[in-house]
């Protein structure tokens, strides 16, 4: 599978990183033969959080055996310093590993929150000490709000060294400063920081009339879930500029993200680019009637 | 919201400060495109009551930036050399061959010189593509009930040649759909156009072509298929 910089951590990740929340709906048993799978595919870049139910136990066993092949990513939702060195101990524990390679702010939304991380006593000082005592190698933050608020994280945080956050052609067809994500791959790509992508296989809100036990996937939104979808879904996030691209977290989704993965073989041109958010465009306001593109 | 479409065709054109004419404005797709990209003022033609409103509604704040003008393309109401930037996006398959050649006239007697023209439009669909069945049967209700078909898809040499008989060069060529998305909803909007068209025939013709059409929509679904060029032009 290619691989792309991770940023300047020096990481070369492989395009598709495994999102490890998905072994949180499997026996040990099916966990162990998930991750056999995705290394085996040759992914090596993992990603996990002590708030994916029990996803960072079942992926223990197997992280042991292959610890040197996975560039380990965790995070927390901590924004103090001793909460955040409490829920990293914690995530070392139970991920039986000495170290993580990258640890990240998790799922920053607010304003408020970034001053909360940024001031003394907050989550990057545990994060800084951690590294310079070897625990933690390299510092990120992972963002499904507002660009703008990861705009400022950038400016705030001199040792930001990796983002997460949406990108899909429904995000990077909608207007305005809310959506857009493409400003934060300029920045980031300038300051020479990594890029995950998420809700890059993100289909839309599930139905209102389907009630939570009926849905097919696991997933807080409703995934594409076809193989040619997916590969478009792939292909267009990481046409965008991304380092890597994460899969959607149901388990049963996972063997076709990885197939797209292996088959990217290069950027999307623009003109299938504009046909993927013009499809989904309409797709999502269909009055008025429209006849034309 | 502006299409990409719309976004990438204006975005090598000096829009800001000029006066446009959107021709053919449809629900003002590109009116907005315009007006987002500093146009003085923009001139939205249509000949379409429903959506003339449509568009004076949409863009009741933009002041006297707009002017939503409805009208017969053939005889624009415009002053001669009155307007720098004229955009016909997804105008000309609406056109048959003879309302082609008169629109083109027109868009030339209002154009200033050293005016913009930006033709963008859907090359002919591949024989295969499952939406051309559509397409046709959209073209035999129209041709029925007004002796005008209703799409007739041009290859950009043939809107190039035609443009460029009245003086016009083309400055660049673009593809700005590669392929292009056919959705339920555009499938449903044309389904539309055929029971409309259907309307007004006899029920003997109205219920044939209604069959044709539900055997059509019964067998086709959305697809991606073809292209749609943006082709820019100098007078």
């Amino acid at each position: 599978m290619r691989t792309r910089p991770l940023g300047e951590t020096g990481q070369e990740s492989t395009v598709m990183t495994f999102g490890a929340i998905a072994l949180n709906w499997l026996e040990q048993e099916g966990a162990d033969q998930m991750v056999e799978l995705v290394l085996d595919r040759g992914i090596n870049h993992f990603d996990v959080a002590p708030t994916y139910g029990d996803a960072e136990l079942k992926l223990a066993p197997k992280l042991g055996e292959y610890r040197e092949e996975i560039f380990l990513g965790c995070k927390t939702q901590e924004r103090d310093y001793d909460g955040a060195r409490e829920k990293l101990e914690a995530s070392l524990d139970r991920l039986e590993v000495d170290h993580i390679d990258l640890y990240q702010v998790h799922g920053l939304e607010y304003e408020s929150e970034l001053d909360e991380i940024t001031r003394e006593g907050g989550a990057l000082a545990a994060f800084r000490d951690a590294k310079d005592e070897g625990l933690v190698d390299h510092i990120g933050l992972t963002s499904h709000g507002n660009p703008q608020l990861i705009l400022d994280a950038i400016d705030r945080i001199d040792d930001l060294e990796t983002l997460m956050f949406p990108m899909n052609p429904v995000v990077a067809g909608k207007e305005g400063p809310d959506h857009d994500y493409a400003a934060v791959l300029e920045r980031a790509s300038e300051e020479g920081i990594g890029t995950l992508g998420i809700k890059a296989f993100a289909k839309g809100p599930w139905p209102e009339d389907l009630s939570e036990d009926e849905r097919p996937y696991a997933n807080w939104y409703e995934p594409v879930d076809t193989p040619e979808e997916t590969r478009e879904r792939f292909d267009f996030a990481l046409s965008q500029g991304l380092s890597s691209v994460i899969n959607a977290g149901d388990p049963k989704l996972v063997a076709m993200a990885l197939d797209a993965a292996e088959r990217f073989e290069g950027e999307m041109d623009d003109p299938a680019q504009r046909s993927l958010i013009e499809r989904l465009r309409h797709a999502e306001s269909p009055v008025p009637e429209q006849l034309h593109h | 919201m502006v299409p990409t479409t719309v976004s990438t065709a204006l975005a090598d054109r000096p829009v800001a400060g000029t006066v446009c004419l959107e021709a053919g404005a449809g629900t003002g797709n590109t009116t907005a495109g315009l007006l987002a990209a500093g146009a003085d003022r923009v001139y939205a033609l249509t000949d379409d009551p429903e959506h003339a409103r449509l568009v004076a509604d949409r863009f009741a704040d933009a002041g006297d930036r707009l002017a939503t003008v409805e009208a017969d393309l053939r005889e624009c109401p415009l002053a001669d050399d009155s307007v720098e930037l004229i955009t016909a996006h997804a105008l000309c398959n609406l056109l048959e061959p003879v309302a082609l050649e008169a629109v083109a006239a027109e868009l030339t007697r209002v154009a200033a010189p050293g005016a913009h023209l930006l033709v963008d439009d859907y090359a002919p669909p591949p024989e295969d593509a499952a939406v051309g069945r559509l397409f046709a049967v959209e073209n035999a209700a129209a041709s029925l009930a007004t002796g005008r078909p209703a799409l007739t898809f041009y290859p950009s040499s043939v809107l190039r040649a035609a443009f460029s008989a009245h003086g016009w060069t083309v400055d660049r060529e673009l593809t700005l759909l590669d392929p292009v998305p056919w959705t339920a909803s555009h499938i449903e909007a044309h389904a539309e156009a055929v029971r409309s068209a259907a309307a007004s025939l006899s029920p003997t013709s109205r219920e044939a072509l209604l069959a044709e059409l539900e055997g059509v929509l019964d067998d086709i679904e959305p697809e991606s298929v073809g292209e749609m060029y943006g082709l820019a032009m100098r007078y």
